[in-house]
This record gives structure tokens, sequence and C-alpha cells, in this order.
């Protein structure tokens, strides 16, 4: 069997935010800026902004309760052809109950029936906006990780 | 950091036609806004409500969550739901969670108002 070397992450920033809500406003804005010049066309670009602020919005939210003095810390890397942003908070209550991977899959014919809550789409956008997504608890920290490929094209939106 | 923006502005169109022209940013937070906006539109007799996303700069999960529940509001009343002006990635969004299902999307408001006539 043989190996193929992966390159170590390369550190392109790392931040922390007060959770105070609005402030995932910050974090994709900054996010934008840093992996602006790493090729990822507009449309993927866009979904990372929309994955990085509904990641950073539940970690401020629900992972630290909009306590302002806990931080949310922001890290993005590249691996080769990919970039990884990890966002990271203390694990609060929210985090507690239901576990992301079981928590409900948001349907529209069951929330207009009022048999689910209007609301719960910000897992289901974050899964759906990038290549791969990763959510770890540890240590009494809860880290969401998204990967997008750079270079990989946005069928759905027509680029070639 | 300031609670985001959110203006709008509600033109009647014919006796049966309101659009929304809405500016700045579809959270949770506007939820006041838009219900006012609905209230508003309601008040006039409108039974389409077509809402203009030129001006959208940032919309999240809330501000979907929040579309559902002015859909749930019209639906009650029996109003039918277009829009407009969505940037392609808004539209995805739509589409992924098949609101675009419930709201029929335009591309630019003559098109959602003579939609509404035919």
């Amino acid at each position: 069997m043989t190996s193929v070397a992966r390159p170590a992450p390369r550190r392109l920033a790392s931040f922390a935010l007060p959770s105070v809500p609005g402030n995932e406003r910050i974090a994709l804005a900054r996010v934008a800026e840093t992996v602006g010049g790493l090729g990822l066309s507009p449309a993927r670009l866009d979904k990372l902004k929309t994955a990085v602020a509904e990641a950073t919005m539940n970690a401020i939210e629900h992972g630290n309760d909009s306590r302002a003095e806990l931080p949310v810390r922001v890290e993005v890397f590249q691996s080769g052809a990919e970039v990884i942003v990890t966002i990271t908070d203390r694990g609060g209550r929210s985090h507690d109950g239901v576990p992301e991977n079981r928590a409900e899959v948001p349907d529209l014919d069951r929330k207009l029936d009022g048999e689910q809550s209007s609301g719960g789409w910000g897992l289901f956008l974050i899964r759906h906006m990038v290549d791969a997504v990763d959510i770890t608890t540890r240590g009494g920290r809860h880290t969401v990780r998204l990967m997008m490929r750079i270079g990989s094209r946005d069928t759905r939106r027509g680029e070639d | 950091m300031a609670e985001p923006a959110t203006t709008m502005h509600v033109r009647q169109v014919g006796d049966r036609a309101a659009v929304i022209d809405i500016k700045g940013d579809v959270t949770a937070a506007s939820e006041p806004v838009l219900m006012s906006a609905y209230e508003q539109a309601d008040r006039q007799g409108a039974t389409r409500l077509v809402l203009n996303f030129r001006g959208l700069e940032y919309m999240n999960s809330g501000g979907i969550g929040m579309l559902v529940t002015f859909l749930i509001r019209a639906n009650r009343n029996r109003q039918e739901l277009a829009a407009f002006g969505l940037s392609d990635h808004y539209r995805e969004i739509f589409e992924l969670t098949r609101l675009d299902e419930a709201i029929t999307i335009y591309d630019d408001e003559r098109s959602a108002l003579s939609d509404a006539a035919s």
C-alpha cells in the first residue's frame, strides 16, 4: 500500500469574536477577505459565507448562550486544494440536547401544517452549502469544521 | 454591534396586488417590519403579495424561518405569494428549502405582476 503525503494545513487566519448576535456578519466578512485570492468561484464563496455565518450564529446563540464574554473562535486553513474553516464555542446548553446529527430535518410541508416550527434551517443550510461538515465536541469545546474544495465548479449555477 | 437595518415599503398595484420592497437584511430581527408590511398590504385588500428582493443585502436561516411564518399567514388568508429580484445564491436557497414551490419566483416585477393579471 502506498500513501500520498498530504501537505500540512496552513493557517491563514485566526480570530475570536464576542458572542453577540450579529457578529456572524463580521465572521463571514473576515473569512471572505481571507480566502478571497484562493480561487473559489463567486458562487462557492457565497456558499461558504452563508455556512460560516450560520455556524457562527449557532455558536453565539446556542453554544455560548449569547454571552458576550464567551468568545467564538474562527480559524481558516488551506490544506492542498481545500479551504477549511473551523468555528469553536464552549459547547453550552443547546448542544447538550439533541445532537446535530439527529436533529430533525426541516420540512416545509410539515412547517406549513404546523407540525414543525418555522425555524430550524441553520444546520440544514450549512450541510448544503459546503463540501463537507464535521462536528465534534471535545474537552468542553464544540467545533464545526467546514470544508470547501478549491477549483470545484458549481453546476447548479451553470459555472463551467 | 447594531441591529441590522431592514426597511420594507408597501406599494399597492391595481386593486389586488401589493409589492413589498425589501431593503437591507432579512433575519429573525426583521419579523416586526415584515409583519407590519404584511398587515398594511392585507388592509389594502391585496390577494397577491409580491416580495421585491432587489435591495436584499443578507438573509440567514432566521430570515427563512420568518418567511415561512409569513407564508403561513398568507396561506391562511388565501393570498398568493410571489417574489423577484433574488440573486442566484438566494434563489438556490429558496430551491433547497423548497420555498420556491410556495412562493413563485420571477425575474422581474413586470413578470410577477403580469402573471397576476393573466
